[in-house]
């Protein structure tokens, strides 16, 4: 990632002296499992109703040529994150070395600007109550694993993952292996024209998986009933 | 079988567009009071335009404390440690307490009854804070460059548009029999409903030929639920009927009770329902993603 594509003093993707961490994302070698979803709610007691990782799928074609497009979702850690400059009491913020994107719960007023400025749907609210933890009624979003990562262990749904279809490493290291993924496949960021440079990389992600659909405009009557318990437990 | 997507809830729910529409009453009504020290005819509306005006503030404030789900933190956006300026929400908080403080004052000066220099000053400081209310909400919109019709450049000049419109027909409803400020008050209403019109149409124009994003994001605003909201009562009801009496009031130069009575509901229902369209449709195609 070379030092030139840089815009913004924030950004570290390049700089001397810096980790900058990452995910890669191969979605070839996914196969819907969702075992990362259960390992980051087994590692952090993420509520029910929200995640801070998940794995959507869509069905894609017409039978007989039919195919399940997985896309692995998390917060992108972005090296221009527009949560960090929308929030006004500076309750979420990166972390220069690593460039993890990380929230003080104590500080939070539960705005919901970002979530708002979030184009990835990575924040959610917690609800009013939880059982093992007294972190409520703030807004959460996923790490990075900063805890793992700083002892040096790779995130939990990277660990977990079967396929080994996540990666995880510094980017600032070209000797890591997401460089050399990134180097030698043809990657794609989630809806990059927003310009918040995310730090998750997808290999052989589709345009159906990443784009907005038209199903988004007319949801299936499928899903309804589990929207309507999603909003009734969101309690907030 | 549907395809497997997490939902997503909206960030910012009704109350946040209830806020928007009493700050932009209660910014209308102090341009209103600052004006009846330059136009005579609206000096009767100057002492009622600054209580009601900081009776909202004390509203809008409340409602925003409460949409928090944190509500007791709401000083840490007057924390100057914690205060993060890139943040319009930052800007916003600071607005709101300077007003609120330039209003009390002017209020006091306004006691004393008797027209001061201090008390026109005060009058136009308010007004000057009053502009940064709708300036400060529709930027707090415009700086998400992910979601279409917030992110363009007009939302901070509809909402000063709004704030007028809905200003001057509260205005109106407060000036009753008063033909002389009435007068005033309807070319008020008119040409300030008119650039909300003219600020409608360039975002229909910019949403509907945009990215699909865009585009899908104007299918809702203009279809179901929303589009009943949005279009009826927004564009016509709202905006369109107003516009069309008025017009023929500021032809005629003359105008009944009654039709400006209708007209100032009607912007006042039409500010209501663009609001809360222009908040919550925007968020809706995002809950999927
Ligand atoms: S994905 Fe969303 S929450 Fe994560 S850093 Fe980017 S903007 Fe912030
Ligand atoms: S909800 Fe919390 S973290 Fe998010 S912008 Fe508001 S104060 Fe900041």
């Amino acid at each position: 990632m070379s030092e030139e594509l840089r815009v913004s003093s924030i950004e570290t993707r390049g700089a001397a002296g810096k980790k900058r961490y990452a995910m890669v994302v191969d979605t070839r070698r996914c196969i819907g499992c969702m075992a990362c979803q259960v390992a980051c709610k087994a590692e952090y007691d993420t509520p029910l109703g929200v995640n801070r990782t998940w794995v959507p799928y869509k069905v894609v074609g017409k039978y007989p040529t039919v195919k399940k497009q997985f896309l692995p979702r998390l917060c992108n850690h972005c090296d221009d994150p527009p949560c960090v400059r929308n929030c006004p009491v500076d309750a979420t913020y990166k972390v220069e070395d690593g460039g993890f994107v990380l929230q003080r719960y104590e500080r939070c007023i539960g705005c919901r600007s970002c979530m708002a400025a979030c184009p990835y749907n990575a924040r959610f609210m917690l609800p009013a109550h939880r059982t093992y933890s007294k972190i409520t009624r703030v807004v959460d979003k996923c790490t990075f694993c900063f805890h793992r990562v700083t002892q040096n262990m790779v995130p939990a749904c990277v660990q977990t993952c079967v396929g080994r279809s996540r990666v995880f490493g510094d980017i600032n290291d070209p000797n890591s292996e997401v460089s050399y993924l990134i180097a030698r496949n043809a990657t794609q960021v989630l809806r990059p024209e927003e310009g918040t440079k995310p730090q998750v990389y997808y290999i052989g992600a589709d345009r159906n998986a990443t784009e907005f659909g038209r199903d988004a405009y007319s949801k299936p009557e499928v899903m309804e009933p589990e929207r309507s318990a999603f909003k009734r437990h969101f309690n907030i | 079988m549907g395809d497997y997507v997490w939902f997503h809830d909206v960030s910012w729910h009704a109350s946040y567009a209830i806020y928007f529409f009493v700050i932009g009453i209660l910014a209308g009504l102090s341009f209103l009071s600052y004006g009846s020290w330059i136009t005579p005819a609206l000096r009767p509306l100057r002492e009622k335009a600054a209580y009601i005006s900081l009776g909202l503030l004390a509203v809008g404030g409340l409602l925003l404390i409460a949409d928090l789900s944190q509500p007791m933190r709401f000083l840490n956006t007057l924390n100057p440690a914690y205060l993060n300026f890139s943040s319009p929400l930052a800007w916003g908080a600071l607005n709101i307490v300077a007003f609120g403080i330039v209003s009390v004052l002017y209020i006091l000066e306004l006691k004393k009854g008797q027209d001061s220099a201090r008390g026109k000053l005060l009058a136009m400081i308010a007004a000057l804070l009053a502009l940064g209310l709708p300036i400060y909400t529709g930027y707090d919109l415009t700086v998400h460059q992910s979601r279409p019709i917030w992110n363009t450049p007009i939302m901070p000049v509809l909402f000063v548009a709004l704030a007028i419109a809905s200003g001057s027909a509260a205005g109106s409803l407060l000036a009753g029999g008063n033909a002389e400020a009435q007068k005033v008050l309807r070319e008020y209403m008119l040409w300030s409903t008119a650039g909300v019109g003219v600020a409608l149409i360039s975002i229909l124009g910019t949403t509907n030929y945009g990215g699909s994003a865009s585009e899908l994001t104007f299918m809702v605003l203009t279809s179901g639920t929303m589009g009943t909201i949005f279009v009826g009562g927004g564009i016509l009801l709202g905006t369109a009927a107003p516009v069309a009496i008025l017009f023929l009031a500021h032809l005629r130069q003359q105008a009944t009770a009654a039709m400006l009575m209708l007209a100032a509901l009607l912007i006042l229902l039409g500010s209501a329902a663009l609001r809360y369209a222009l908040l919550m449709g925007p968020q809706q195609l995002q809950t999927l993603y």
